[in-house]
């Protein structure tokens, strides 16, 4: 019957489904991935040599049948790829499997062909040792696919006889046969690379997690560590209430806000926001926090006691970052609230009896700007029933879904419409609101409350 | 967040406008810091299109206004809406920068000075 052109592509294709097929499933074997590791033991190498091995005998039984009558086929390949990924010791092994059986099988040709399968292997297994064990890639692998089957051609012409007979064969095969391997290798090498990318790719995705677990943990600590630089419970104090809340928005902030003894009767009520969040303003936050505290305890002067805190921490700081803190000292016997605002959100306080709203402002700049502020120092009288609240800006910079802000206008009127409810549960309540206009958005900013009540 | 920039005579002009957040603060700092090094410490920056400024944006202005005085330079800053300029009357910065309603009158007060 004589063979089409039509006949001969169809072979061709069922003969690449089936390298590639068998590509496929052999790269993704257990053993084949010990190998690929350089993880060699017997029973990995006695796999690879019987299954490289047993697709030569394949590809001795499944030559494309050619017009001319001729039969191309890719016994080599098996042992080429054998020798390429496996060494010198599995190349071998599959040549000689798939040689012996060749010689087997018989006809003129049959030492040649059988030598050339054997040496394949060999060959294949010493392109692997000078590549270290490294896969020589594809236009390797093709480059030694051409030159190896140009020499089986060559070896046929030396050793078979008679001589015009090998001749006649070899003029008719040739380039089949060296194409015909070009393309199974180029096939092969191409489904092994796409492994060693996937494999590759897993190790890092792996390391990769490894890493993002440790540091998560890592700051998982950090945000201990940092909330316990904030006091644990408000004090106790007599005529008056206090609340606070301080929620970062990420596991570490840059707000703070403390309660300090600073007499035997008299508390420093501080609340601040360094600028920036995260990791930076959480380190610098544990810096100011630090240096307000030790020089206001024991310090009755607010703005003597912060323009030193300012001096101490500009020196420190040669990454330009601020902190804006509001300072005030609370008298509980003589109801007043000494104050100094260096560069903060102004608290409000609620007047019982309808007397309004005041803000606590006082001139004043943020703190890690310059050295030798000016802090001007304001007092206000607190009646029965007079509320303040201290907030950052996390707080009314709280943004919904429309691009809202939830802002100072909303803060002081849920503070009135809540002024019945304890400081505690008042703090609560804003957060309430906070969270509900917040519509789920994200929080953007560090968020910290206190809530004065004057009983 | 966007920049422009151009010059009037040995005074620079940086527009900032969007919103100068955490984020856009990188940027601007990218530049502000390449025109100093290149020695340009004569600065305006022209603020009519900006809506918001964060603590992270106030803190490149600091770092870039030390910088500059060191080499007897300024920046000054130029048309702040009002919700910007209550940014940096709270924070205290009205101190450090002097403020202009137009671009023009902080170039010339660099002429004066």
């Amino acid at each position: 019957m004589e063979v089409t052109i039509g006949d001969l592509g169809l072979d061709l294709v069922e003969k690449i489904c089936v390298v590639v097929l068998f590509a496929y499933i052999v790269t993704r074997t257990r053993y084949f991935a010990q190998v690929l590791d350089r993880q060699f033991d017997v029973r990995n190498r006695v796999f690879l040599i019987l299954v490289f091995g047993g697709f030569s005998i394949y590809g001795t039984y499944s030559g494309v049948e050619l017009p001319s009558g001729a039969i191309a086929n890719i016994r080599d390949l098996g042992p080429m790829i054998a020798g390429l990924v496996g060494g010198p010791i599995v190349g071998l092994g599959a040549g000689l499997v798939g040689g012996i059986h060749r010689y087997f099988v018989g006809g003129f040709t049959a030492v040649p062909c059988a030598l050339a399968t054997v040496i394949a292997g060999l060959a294949g297994g010493v392109i692997y040792k000078w590549r270290k064990g490294e896969f020589v890639g594809i236009p390797g692998a093709v480059l030694f696919a051409f030159l190896m089957e140009s020499f089986h051609m060559g070896l046929a012409l030396l050793i078979a006889r008679p001589f015009s007979a090998a001749l006649e064969v070899v003029k008719l095969v040739s380039l089949p046969m060296i194409l015909a391997n070009m393309i199974g290798i180029a096939i092969f090498a191409l489904v092994l690379t796409n492994l060693i990318k996937e494999r590759r790719t897993a190790t890092e995705r792996d390391k990769y997690r490894r890493e993002l677990e440790r540091r998560t943990y890592e700051m998982e600590i950090a945000g201990g560590i940092q909330q316990s630089f904030l006091p644990e419970s408000p004090p106790r104090i007599e005529g008056v209430e206090l609340a606070a809340l301080n929620v970062p928005a990420k596991e570490v902030g840059g707000d703070f806000y403390d309660f300090i003894p600073v007499s035997q009767d008299k508390w420093g009520l501080v609340i601040a926001d360094v600028s920036g969040k995260g990791v930076p303003a959480a380190l610098f936050m544990a810096l100011s926090r630090t240096l307000v505290r030790a020089n206001t305890v024991g310090n009755l002067t607010a703005a003597q006691a912060i323009r030193r805190a300012n001096d101490l921490i500009v020196e420190d700081d040669r990454v330009n970052m601020f902190v804006t803190l509001f300072y005030s000292v609370l008298d509980p016997a003589g109801r007043t609230l000494t104050y100094v605002n260096a560069g903060h959100n102004p608290p409000f306080m609620l007047r019982r009896d309808g007397r309004g709203i005041a803000l606590l402002e006082a001139k004043g700049i943020a703190l890690g700007v310059m050295p030798d502020i000016g802090l001007e120092e304001r007092e206000i009288s607190l009646r029965e029933g007079d509320m303040v609240v201290l907030y950052t800006d996390g707080v009314t910079e709280a943004i919904n879904n429309k691009e809202q802000q939830f802002g100072k206008e909303r803060l002081i009127s849920i503070a009135e419409k809540n002024c019945n409810l304890p400081a505690s549960e008042l703090v609560k309540r804003i957060q309430q609101e906070i969270t509900e206009f917040s519509q789920g958005q994200p929080q953007f900013d560090d968020l910290t409350l206190m809530i004065l009540k004057v009983a | 967040m966007e920049i422009s920039e151009k010059s009037v005579g040995n005074v620079n002009i940086i527009s900032v406008s969007g919103r100068l957040d955490a984020y856009a603060a990188n940027e601007v700092e990218r530049k502000l810091d390449s025109l100093i090094t290149a020695g340009h410490v004569c600065l305006v920056v022209d603020l009519s299109r900006l809506d918001y400024i964060s603590s992270s944006g106030l803190r490149v202005l600091l770092g870039a206004i030390k910088r500059v005085k060191k080499e007897q330079g300024d920046i000054r800053l130029a048309c702040l809406q009002p919700s910007v300029k209550e940014v940096f009357d709270m924070a205290g910065f009205t101190q450090l920068f002097r403020m202009f309603d137009k671009e023009e009158e902080a170039v010339n007060s660099f002429t004066k000075a």
